[in-house]
Formats: C-alpha cells, sequence, structure tokens
C-alpha cells in the first residue's frame, strides 16, 4: 500500500470528500465553477450530482450523513456493524447499531478517487484474499483489515446460500479481525411455506445475535416507527416504478443509483423517504409533461441491466448513458418487490408484505422483506427456477419495456458467471438482445472503462439497437 | 491390495462400476460430500462420486461455464457432455459452493445441445450453510424429500432397516479409515500417502461392501508388518485444501522420496474417518445430524475455529514436520481459509507452503514441483 493512502483514515477521507462536495452545493455558480478546476477528479462526481438538483444534493448529503455516523458510532455509544448491500439495515438502526456496507463504502471510493480503491484492493489480498476474490467486498475491507478505519465490532451478512464469494469475505473479516459474525443463510426456494419458515427461524436467532452485541433490546414501538417509515418508503417506490413504464421514462439513469443506494443506507429511515420525495416530485412533473428524464429529452434506447452497474471513477456509467439518449431502465439493486408493486403480479412468490400489528408480525415483515433483498432473492437457486434471475429478468424487461439487456458484475461474481451463458441464450431466446461486459464493476485495471464502453457501443451498433 | 483401489480412484467409468451394472442394477452420481451415500446403498442403488479426472480438453465446459470458474465443475461437465457419465442413471447436484451449485444449470442446458447427457434422474439437494436447529431441521427434510425421491424414480423401497444396515456398513468403512490414520501415524508407518489417498477416494466409486472388505484386509496386511520395518525418518507432510481426487498430486510431492504424505484433510479425502454416524432412533434424523454437523467445509460459514482445531489435532496425531495448502484456481473458500490456515499453522511453528492451481492434469507440474522443491529444502 502506498504510504500517502496509510496517512489518512479511508473512512474520515471519504467522508471529507463527500462532505466537502456537498457544501459546495449551496454555492454560487461562479464558486462552482472555481472550485472544479481544483477537483479535476472528484468533479466527475459532483457535477452530474448538483445538475440533478434536489435528489441529486441529498443524495451526496445523505452519503456524507451515512459516514459521518460511522465515525461517531463509538462517541454515541453506538456499536459499528460491517454487512452487506443485500442485507437491509432496518433491524440494525432498530437497536443503534450504525451500519457498515461494504460494497457501498468500496463504490464510493472508486468513483470518488482518481486510483480508485487500487491499494485497499491489493492489500485485502495480502493478508490473504484470493485475487479472483470479489471487489466490492474486498475494496473497503482492505482498509479495515489494514487498521485504516474506525473499528469494526460485529459482522452480519445473509449471503450464504447465495454468494460465497460475499459471505467469505465477512466470514474471513470476522476471523481476520477476531470479532463476532452471523450470517443468514437462505434456501434455493423462495416460495414455499418452510423457505418462509426458515426466514423466520434465522431472522429471530440473528435479532438475539444483534441484542448480545449491542447490549440493546429490540424496542415494539422503535421497530414499528422504522417499519412504518418503510411502509411510507415503499409506496414512494411503487409510484416511482409505475412512473418509470412510461415511454419516455421520466427518470434520469442516476435516479437508479439513488433508489438502492439510499435504500441500502437508510432503509426504515427519515433520511431515504426525503431523498425519494425529491426523486417523486420532479419525476411526477416531467411524467405529467410527458418529458424524459434524459438530459437531451429523447430516448432513443431503454436498457434493463439484469445485474448490476458500473462504479470505477466517477459516475461516468450512468453519465455515458444519458449522453447518448439511452434510458437505464433499472437493474436487480433497483427493485424492491413489495406485494403491491407494479410487476408483482408477475412473481408473486418473489414479494413482501409489511404488517406492523405486533411484535410477532413485524419480525415476519423484516425476515421477508430482507429475504426478497436484491441478490438473495433472485439468484438463491437455480436462474431458470420459477420466481429467480431469468423469471424476474423477462418480467422486467417486460414490464419496463427494456429494448436489450446488459449484465455486469465482478469476476468474482461465481454465482453469476456460472450460469449467465446459457441464462443469456434464454433472454436472447426470449428477444432481448443481451450483452455480457467483461469488466470489473469496482476495479478498472480489470478492463479499463474506455475499453467497456467501446465493447458497448459495438453491441448497440452490431444489434442495431442505436 | 491396493491396486484395487488405484485402480478404482484412477479412471471415471471403473471397472467396479462396470461390473456393478453388469449385474443390472443402477448407479447415481452425487458431487459433494454432504450427500448422505446411505440412502442409495439402502435402495440398491450404487453412489458414486463425480470426478473430473481425465479431461483433456474444456470445450464443453468452457461453452456454459463463464470464464471466472473453477476448473473442476468445468472437468464434469465436459466428461459429461463427452458422454463419458453415461453409465450414471441419475445424478444429485449440491450447492456445495457457487461454481458446484451451478453445475446444475450448465448440465441441463447442455443437455439441448448434447442430447442424452442428462441422466433421468436429475436431482438438486439444497443443503444450508448453517448447523442450527432450522439448519438441521431443513437439512432432515431434504434427506426425507431425497429418499422419496429416490424411491419414486427407481421404484425402490427404502426402509428404516434398509437405512441403518447402510448407515451400519458406512461406519465400519469410517472406522477402518480411522485405523489407516492410526497406521499412518506409526514410526514404522509404510503407507505412502498416494496408496492412503487412493484407498479413501475408492471409497468413494466402489460399491460399498467390495470397498470396506478390501479395506479391512489391506490394513490386516499392512498391520502384520507392523515392527518389522525401521523407523521413517522421512520429513512428514499434511495437504489441505480444496477439491482434489487427483493421486497425481499427492504422487509428485512424494516422488524423490524425501517426504511422506502422512495426512490430510480434503474434501475426497479422510476429513470424515471414524465420524460414526448414530444407529439408534431415526436413521435420517441421524444421517442429517452426522452429515451436518460435523462439517468440516468452509461453505459453513464462520467455523474456522472448530476446522484448525480439526487440522491441529491431526498435526499432533500424526506428526506433521509441514503442511501444503493448495486450492483451485477461483475457490475462493478454500484459498482465503487457506490464508489464515498459514498464519496460523506458521505462528505454532509449523512451517506451510500455499499453493494455486487448476484442477485436473497436472499442466503446471513444473511450477508446482519447483516450488515444492524450494519449500522442501528450506524444512530441511
Amino acid at each position: 500500500m502506498r504510504p500517502e493512502v496509510r496517512a489518512y483514515p479511508f473512512d474520515w477521507m471519504l467522508w471529507a470528500a463527500l462532505e466537502h462536495g456537498s457544501r459546495a452545493a449551496d454555492g454560487t455558480p461562479g464558486e462552482l465553477r472555481h472550485l472544479y478546476r481544483y477537483i479535476p477528479y472528484f468533479r466527475g462526481v459532483l457535477d452530474p450530482l448538483l445538475r440533478e438538483g434536489e435528489p441529486g444534493i441529498l443524495f451526496i448529503k445523505l452519503l456524507s450523513r451515512y459516514l459521518r455516523n460511522i465515525l461517531d458510532a463509538h462517541r454515541d455509544g453506538k456499536k459499528r456493524a460491517a454487512t452487506t448491500f443485500c442485507f437491509l439495515p432496518g433491524l440494525l438502526y432498530a437497536l443503534d447499531v450504525v451500519p457498515i456496507t461494504l460494497e457501498i463504502m468500496s463504490a464510493l471510493g472508486g468513483l470518488t478517487w482518481k486510483r480508485g480503491m487500487y491499494d485497499y484492493l491489493d492489500y485485502g489480498c495480502e493478508v490473504g484474499f484470493t485475487e479472483t476474490s470479489c471487489s466490492s467486498q474486498r475494496g473497503a475491507l482492505g482498509a479495515y483489515l489494514a487498521g485504516l478505519a474506525e473499528p469494526i465490532d460485529f459482522v452480519v451478512c445473509d449471503s450464504p446460500g447465495v454468494c460465497d464469494t460475499n459471505a467469505n469475505a465477512f466470514a474471513f473479516a470476522a476471523e481476520y479481525l477476531g470479532i463476532p459474525f452471523y450470517h443468514l443463510n437462505y434456501p434455493q426456494v423462495i416460495g414455499e411455506d418452510r423457505s418462509q419458515t426458515y426466514h423466520r427461524e434465522d431472522y429471530k436467532a440473528l435479532i438475539a445475535f444483534v441484542e448480545e452485541q449491542s447490549g440493546r433490546t429490540l424496542e415494539e414501538e422503535r421497530l414499528r416507527e422504522i417499519l412504518a417509515e418503510a411502509e411510507k418508503q415503499d409506496g414512494l417506490l411503487a409510484d416511482l416504478e409505475d412512473m418509470h413504464t412510461l415511454v419516455p421514462t421520466p427518470l434520469p439513469p442516476i435516479y437508479n443509483l439513488f433508489i438502492y443506494a439510499g435504500r441500502f443506507l437508510f432503509s426504515g429511515m427519515p433520511a431515504y423517504t426525503e431523498l425519494l420525495e425529491a426523486m417523486h416530485a420532479r419525476t411526477r412533473a416531467r411524467a405529467a409533461a410527458g418529458k424524459s428524464g434524459l438530459r437531451s429529452g429523447r430516448e432513443k434506447l431503454r436498457a434493463f441491466m439484469c445485474y448490476i452497474d458500473h462504479y470505477t471513477l466517477n459516475l461516468r456509467f450512468w453519465d455515458w448513458l444519458d449522453e447518448r439518449g439511452i434510458a437505464h431502465m433499472g437493474s436487480i439493486l433497483s427493485r424492491t418487490f413489495r406485494d403491491y408493486h407494479g410487476y408483482a403480479g408477475a412473481l408473486p412468490e418473489a414479494t413482501y408484505t409489511l404488517d406492523l400489528a405486533d411484535r410477532d408480525t413485524m419480525i415476519d415483515s423484516l425476515a421477508q422483506m430482507n429475504a426478497r433483498s436484491p441478490m438473495v432473492r433472485s439468484i438463491r437457486g437455480p436462474y431458470d427456477q420459477p420466481n429467480m434471475w431469468l423469471d424476474e429478468t423477462l418480467a422486467m424487461a417486460r414490464v419496463f419495456r427494456a429494448d436489450c439487456l446488459i449484465y455486469n458484475g465482478t469476476p468474482g461474481c461465481r454465482n453469476t458467471w456460472g450460469m449467465v451463458k446459457p441464462f443469456a441464450r434464454e433472454t436472447e431466446a426470449s428477444g432481448y438482445p443481451t450483452h455480457i461486459m467483461n469488466d470489473d464493476a469496482f476495479d478498472d485495471r480489470v478492463e479499463s472503462w474506455e475499453a467497456t464502453a467501446e465493447r458497448l457501443e459495438e453491441f448497440f451498433a452490431v444489434r442495431g439497437l442505436l | 491390495m491396493t491396486n484395487i483401489f488405484q485402480e478404482a480412484a484412477a479412471t471415471v467409468a471403473n471397472p467396479s462400476i462396470e461390473a456393478w451394472k453388469k449385474a443390472g442394477r443402477k448407479v447415481v452420481g452425487y458431487t459433494c460430500s454432504y450427500v448422505p451415500g446411505e440412502i442409495f446403498q439402502a435402495a440398491g442403488i450404487l453412489p458414486v462420486r463425480l470426478r473430473g479426472i481425465g479431461t483433456t480438453s474444456l470445450q464443453i465446459g468452457d461453452a456454459f461455464f463463464g470464464p471466472y470458474i473453477c476448473s473442476f465443475p468445468k472437468c464434469l461437465l465436459q466428461l459429461a457432455g463427452e458422454g463419458r457419465f453415461d453409465f450414471l442413471h441419475g445424478a444429485v447436484i449440491t450447492p456445495g459452493c457457487d461454481s458446484m451449485r451451478r453445475l446444475d444449470e450448465c448440465w441441463r442446458k447442455a443437455g439441448d445441445d448434447h442430447p442424452g447427457i442428462v441422466p433421468d434422474f436429475f436431482y438438486y439437494f439444497d443443503v444450508p450453510h448453517k448447523t442450527e436447529p432450522h439448519g438441521l431441521a431443513w437439512f432432515e427434510e431434504e434427506i426425507r424429500r431425497l429418499i422419496d425421491a429416490v424411491a419414486t424414480h427407481f421404484g425402490t423401497p427404502i426402509t428404516t432397516a434398509g437405512l441403518r444396515d447402510a448407515i451400519a456398513l458406512f461406519n465400519r468403512g469410517r472406522r477402518l479409515l480411522a485405523r489407516m490414520e492410526i497406521l499412518r501415524a506409526a514410526d514404522d508407518n509404510d503407507i505412502s500417502g498416494t496408496e492412503a489417498f487412493a484407498a479413501t477416494v475408492a471409497g468413494t466409486v466402489m460399491p460399498r461392501e467390495d470397498y470396506t472388505e478390501a479395506l479391512a484386509h489391506w490394513l490386516d496386511e499392512v498391520e502384520a508388518r507392523q515392527g518389522e520395518r525401521p523407523p521413517d525418518k522421512r520429513k512428514r507432510l499434511m495437504v489441505l485444501g480444496s477439491i482434489s481426487d487427483d493421486m497425481d498430486l499427492i504422487q509428485m510431492i512424494e516422488a524423490d522420496g524425501r517426504v511422506v504424505v502422512a495426512a490430510e484433510n480434503l474434501c475426497f479425502g479422510v476429513r470424515f474417518a471414524g465420524h460414526d454416524i448414530d444407529t439408534d432412533g431415526d436413521p435420517v434424523a441421524a444421517l442429517a445430524r452426522g452429515y451436518l454437523e460435523r462439517s468440516i467445509c468452509p461453505r459453513m460459514f464462520g467455523q474456522y475455529r472448530q476446522r484448525l482445531a480439526a487440522v491441529l489435532e491431526t498435526v499432533a496425531n500424526a506428526r506433521i514436520d509441514a503442511v501444503v495448502l493448495q486450492n483451485i484456481r477461483f475457490c475462493d473458500l478454500h484459498g482465503s481459509e487457506n490464508s489464515l490456515f498459514e498464519r496460523d499453522l506458521e505462528a505454532r511453528g509449523i512451517p506451510c507452503l500455499q499453493i494455486e492451481r487448476e484442477y485436473g492434469p497436472l499442466v503446471e507440474k513444473g511450477r508446482i514441483r519447483m516450488r515444492l522443491d524450494a519449500f522442501l529444502e528450506q524444512i530441511e
């Protein structure tokens, strides 16, 4: 690891960049122009966010607040728990635990810094990760394993049975750092009663673990507050998703990132509701006027990302789509799967409901909601099993009227790389041109963004899509 | 006597499988050590653990799996696609790890391009990743479902008495393997690591009665020779890590006679030696407890300490001087666990060599040999 990277704590550095970036929103246009001259790399993050107006500003403030929470946790008498993007943090907030979502931290570093997370990624390998392990956890973990961040108190994840590399990263970190570890485990089928029972039993054991680690007891009223907020968020998301089906879609590409990043960090918390409300208001206005969310106002193509987005240097990926008139129709990350959402009818067993009647129903709601979070919902079983990846992708492509599908992931994703070829054959056979990207969403050294973009261009040209 | 084992371990469709089939009996392949072979034994079916040895191309494997996938399931798919698993009447796939569980889809879909390669009985067996009561209950239910599926498909009832007999037979084999480990730990041990490994792997592919009898007979012979040999002065190595069933690796380590592989902890190996399954009470519940709770695989996340304790126990019992930690490329589970083992074993004064390699023919023989030589020089 380069000495200059070792000189500052990772989490503080990230917070400092985003906090100061968020303050730039309060400046005059002249001040902003001036500032951009001094931040040639971070400008690629700040400019697209500020350009979005209130939602973009709220988003960067939300990120800054999240990082500040991590920094201040012990001072505020709270524990920190390392966790994963597919684990919804409501339970942790209910028990006054501050979540550290590693994939979001890796993505933020990758987006923000010129050399991304390279030093931390490599440090992870130095201390024992395989170089082919998933970069989404390894990046941020590298910093934590190097002692370059505020300490983690315990680890919770929910990827065993879904993603080995993810679960393994958390198990390794817990062992390496000598801290307690609990994992939720998902059976390969989502809809059966016995799967629901398994989710419930496992989640109850998780609550006991987090209570023990945090020294707090789960209070019914606190849980109800969080779920009531989640209820509100689900309603806003349902509206946004409905409007997303319009042609042209009134949602700009970057809104997809706001939707899922906000949910992973602050599901059930007012900060996320505020962000959704701002997005909702703008989207509604555009929808009423029949306007596209793209800057050009002209929607040429609708692409559904059937896995994840691309997070290396700056927000180029979303900007690139926007510049070409390509509407981003969401990804595996951005869908919520509440039972009344527009697409729920296509995949009834993949949905959840919220029942705030009493403690038991709320715990069950949380367990079933978590079991429907991205990845653990649709790649837990064989891709062609009912309600799994293929069903979900085709349903999304239909509902959101996608013209093509794009797979993007990381080389560490054994789970999807183990089946994406036959999967793509079937999506093609269903009439959707499908492109498999070969880059690493978190590490530009695997394939430069320029090469990735060229391959995308080639796909669109060869398939006559643009 | 070890010729029987070496013959069984050296080929995919070995002579004992051929003989079994000639007698008109069924064969079912499985992919993971969490599948209770006793179920098939009780149904009069030969359970055969699927192996990828003898693969000379990955054309079919690469056509369905992505590039970042372990070469073991790719080799299995390749052999399946080439029709070299034609002797199977059924196959059971488990979520041993992500790459292995995707063999389910890849094999089924390869059947579209290569008709006839998917056995009529093709079953997905969902093994949980935890041993807590709800995990155990799930696994027990999975075993009951598998029993029903096998009985229905093959029209063979699987009775409680049949399961008890099968457990007793498998237990006998487990105890014999434990006896082999004691013999290997002796000063005048004359069992090579290659012989021991062949004897262990053979147990996953031979008819159980024949195997148990041959193993008992061989161990009697070895025991009779005890005391006739001078103490073995060679360094004693242990091999750990991800899936490996090829004799070549162990043979290569022992090739120049400087060291003996005196113990291993490999998925195809003696990990389960001596771990009897209860023969009292409900045999299905006993199988669930036996196969899940004794789990010693990194797929059971968060149990590194238990695995380390098991390794340290073997290191002490077998008087191990050094450890070779191997993993197949793209195996994150064993790859990172090997790093933890290296940290913890080296801290206890046990030298370790970590090797990442490809499964199958030792295409990297030169590289591995060179690293082994350097390591052996170090420990000498």
